[in-house]
């Protein structure tokens, strides 16, 4: 019976020894294509971003009214185009790899998937990166508004407005990569929805009575004559 | 700023229009031209002997045939002529309207080869005999390149001026000039025409742009400010604070960035000589109440404290935090810690540190603050000790400007 054993294992340990063998050229391959574009497109993002210096890019960017600036400020025009040209060189090099590791292999399923895969995930990214800045800029922009309108409450109407768009981009992102199927799009019909119903029931339900007496007295308040300012700022 | 380099065919149908004038009058926005019409014939008349033979055109933006069949018209003084030009194009903001029109007036000021441009409101509350008499005598008797009006101020009126404007521009150019941002100017022929070729696209940003155009100049032309009784109202209700200031310390971070090799070889300032009556100081006491004004700040530094720290060091952050625990009546911001916010705000400005629409509004709650601070410290002072207040708070911009100049130059430098 140990023999038996002992053989089985010897034949399953060869299989792994054999299949990772097989594996092992195409790996090597992918690591070398994916090195190979991470130099070349590291080589081209640094030559790029001298030329665009040397142009002085960023100056006549950043020269119209709504810049790019305004919006990443410590991300310069420049630095944004050098890093498209670098991201788009490791992304062609994961490409060119899962190819070179299925023609080291029998397995002809991965690049086949990466390749239907990645315009999915490009896609994702730039939904993840617009939603991030523009709920930093929005939020900082509500924060800014409503301190100068004196709102008590700025703060915490700028944090809404940052994890509503944050919200909204999460479930953008993972619809976009097709994955949660219907619970992304449920859970966020639900947690929206529940928003929207929890704030009609504070103002109707809890308070009711604060909003009744808040109508009344605007209502019954004798109609002011505004006061001259003394104080002018124009 | 298309619309302002008038093109040739143009200069000859104003110049037919109007014949030839030595001083040109130009009305900075809309004005019904029945009224300004009135006006002028009353002002001539009563000038009467004492312009001599001067020839006058007064200037305003309508559509060419709002003047009459030719767009022009003789009054009963032969040497008066009404010219209307094209309103040229500009932005929403708050004063483009205004700083657009001045600027095509002096264009056509220099397209008439006038020997003096003057520029008023369109309110008209500065076309009265004197002030153009004023005017006209201190560009054409005393030589000066442009002059200023100094508005009959009470202590609590034009505080974004007397803030940030006037003691930003003193420090900067060397140039004692209490009002930069003006309805009223006067320019000489030759400065109405070097203000018109220096116009460019990019030159609309500018706001407070005579001032320091003519500052930076390389033939400085001179200064000279005039004492006016003109009150201007100003349309508040319409206009936000926050709008406001922004735009304008939009246009001021702008010149600065536009003159920085200028302004950093200035130090110190120098008087502008002044003619007309200064008014009286009645000794009147007007108290002010601050606590608005404080209770915008306190929000400002309770909710933006993550802005503020990425424009301010860590130094006037801590005085910052200092002043908000302070009890109200002994709420003091020193004129140095103001200086140096304003300073900070203009580098974060060209560094662009953080966007630029949000560093103009995160300056509100701290103007606000000096406001207070202001209005605190002069509510039992008379107008005249007011002044003198605010003649500290300029001496004290120009003292801390070399901390703007290191600064500005070596922005990296480390800075606590």
């Amino acid at each position: 019976m140990w023999q038996q054993v002992e053989q089985s294992l010897h034949s399953s340990m060869s299989r792994v020894v054999n299949q990772i063998a097989t594996l092992l050229p195409g790996i090597l391959a992918f690591i070398v294509a994916f090195v190979v574009f991470l130099l070349i497109g590291w080589a081209l993002a640094v030559i790029v971003r001298r030329i665009l210096m040397a142009l002085r890019f960023d100056e006549r960017i950043n020269r119209g009214a709504g810049s790019i600036a305004d919006w990443t400020p410590r991300m310069t025009p420049s630095l944004l185009v050098s890093r498209i040209v670098y991201w788009f060189w490791v992304i062609a090099g994961v490409i060119v790899g899962a190819s070179a590791f299925e023609a080291g292999t029998s397995e002809r399923i991965v690049s086949g998937w990466i390749l239907a895969y990645v315009p999915r995930v490009i896609g994702a990214a730039i939904l993840l990166l617009a939603g991030n800045v523009l709920a930093r800029f929005a939020s900082r922009s509500v924060l800014i508004t409503a301190v100068n309108l004196n709102l008590s409450y700025a703060r915490l109407l700028s944090m809404g407005v940052r994890w509503l768009i944050l919200v909204l981009t999460g479930a953008m992102v993972l619809d976009h990569l097709a994955l949660g199927g219907a619970i992304v799009e449920l859970g966020f019909g639900i947690l929206f929805g529940g928003i929207v119903l929890a704030l009609a029931l504070a103002v109707g339900l809890g308070s009711r009575d604060l909003v009744s007496r808040s109508l009344e007295r605007e209502t019954s308040r004798p109609v002011e004559v505004p006061q001259p300012e003394h104080i002018h700022h124009f | 700023m298309a619309g302002v380099e008038f093109s040739e065919e143009t200069r000859q149908q104003y110049t037919e229009r109007a014949g030839s004038a030595d001083i040109v009058v130009g009305i900075a926005g809309p004005v019904a031209p029945e009224e300004l019409r009135a006006r002028a014939g009353k002002v001539m008349e009563e000038l009467g002997s004492s312009v001599g033979s001067l020839r006058f055109a007064f200037a305003w933006p309508g559509p060419a045939d709002s003047g009459g069949p030719s767009g022009a018209e003789r009054n009963g003084h032969d040497f008066v002529s009404f010219v209307p030009f094209s309103p040229p194009a500009s932005g929403p903001e708050f004063w483009s309207d205004v700083s657009a029109n001045q600027r095509a007036i002096l264009a056509l000021a220099a397209s008439l080869h006038a020997r003096a441009c003057i520029v008023l409101g369109a309110d008209l509350a500065a076309l009265q005999p004197h002030i153009i008499q004023l005017f006209s005598w201190t560009i054409l008797e005393r030589h000066c390149g442009l002059v200023l009006p100094v508005y009959p101020t009470k202590k609590y009126d034009a505080l974004i001026n007397s803030g940030i404007l006037a003691p930003l521009h003193r420090a900067l150019y060397g140039r004692r000039i209490r009002f930069p941002l003006v309805y009223e100017f006067a320019v000489s022929g030759a400065m109405a025409e070097m203000l018109g070729r220096q116009q460019r696209a990019s030159e609309q940003a500018s706001l407070l742009w005579p001032v320091a155009q003519a500052a930076t100049h390389s033939q400085q032309p001179t200064l000279g400010q005039v004492f006016i009784d003109a009150r201007h109202q100003a349309a508040t209700p319409g206009l936000e604070l926050s709008a406001v200031l922004g735009q304008l310390a939009g246009s001021l971070f702008y010149e600065m960035e536009r003159d920085a090799p200028h302004w950093q070889r200035i130090r110190g300032s120098q008087a502008v000589p002044s003619w007309g009556t200064a008014p009286e100081d009645t000794g009147e006491i007007e108290p002010g109440d601050a606590q608005p004004m404080l209770d915008s700040f306190l929000l400002g530094s309770k909710n933006l404290d993550e802005v503020w720290r990425l424009v301010l060091p860590p130094n006037s952050m801590l005085e910052l935090r200092r002043l908000t625990r302070l009890p109200a009546e002994q709420f003091h911001m020193p004129d140095t810690l103001w200086a140096g916010i304003v300073y900070d705000f203009a580098l974060a400005w060209r560094l662009r540190s953080i966007s630029r629409i949000h560093l103009v509004g995160a300056l509100t709650p701290l103007y606000l603050g000096w406001v207070a601070s202001y209005v605190r410290e002069v509510s039992s002072l008379t107008r005249g000790a007011a002044e003198q207040r605010l003649e500290q708070n300029f001496r004290a911009w120009e003292e801390k400007k070399p901390y703007l100049v290191s600064r500005w130059r070596w922005p990296d430098r480390f800075n606590p």
